[in-house]
């Protein structure tokens, strides 16, 4: 039981490995952290491009605090 | 950073704007009185308008009916065609191994994840849309 577990997680480890080469191939911008968030929603239902609006959105809200931060220091 | 346990759409969206303010300096952001509460509650609203607007959004936009042909495309095919342009550009060993751990995914752990091609989908999506890394001279 415990080993088909253990195989299991080896398996789903292997996947995200090879998913986060594609993901740096692709230059899609996310790190290993992001891109098991992204999976999880993804496994929760959420539609793909939903998702994707969503990263978008927030890594221009973030380069806007970024700018922000810049402009003041 | 906070652990995020639990599996709820909420939680996740709350963990991926926390990890889209990595490298953010919130020593100075506190100098200048802006908060770090105040800035995660201003990008978790901003990620819930953006997924609820979409989620919300009728399939008969005429954006929709313009893009069926490639939304009806299956992840793994688009993945093949960013390939293809990558060929293109003369990228051939990013071509090269791209298509490798493509097959990979397909061959083994034929479904360690479920949602396999959702996350594809979602790559192919999110193609290009990082800044170019400075290439050295």
């Amino acid at each position: 039981m415990a080993s088909a577990a253990n195989t299991n997680m080896n398996a789903v480890r292997e996947t995200m490995d090879v998913l986060l080469e594609i993901s740096r191939l692709l230059n899609t911008g996310l790190d290993m952290e992001s891109l098991s968030i992204c999976v999880r929603l993804c496994e929760q239902g959420i539609n793909p491009e939903a998702l994707s609006s969503v990263i978008k959105e927030l890594r221009r809200a973030t380069d806007s605090l970024k700018a922000s931060e810049n402009s003041t220091s | 950073m906070p652990k995020y346990n639990g599996d709820s759409i909420t939680e996740l969206i709350s963990a991926l704007c926390d990890s889209s303010l990595s490298g953010f300096s919130w020593k100075r952001r506190s100098l200048c009185g802006v908060s770090q509460e105040g800035i995660r509650r201003t990008l978790w609203k901003c990620a819930f308008r953006v997924l609820l607007s979409k989620l919300f959004q009728g399939d008969t936009s005429k954006a929709a009916a313009s893009s069926y042909a490639l939304a009806s495309t299956p992840a793994r095919n688009k993945i093949l065609m960013l390939s293809f342009n990558l060929r293109v550009a003369g990228c051939q060993e990013e071509a090269e191994r791209l298509e490798c751990f493509l097959a990979q995914l397909h061959e083994g752990a034929s479904s360690a994840l479920t949602e396999l091609d959702a996350v594809l989908e979602l790559l192919a999506l999110l193609a290009g849309s990082a800044p170019q890394p400075p290439t050295s001279l």
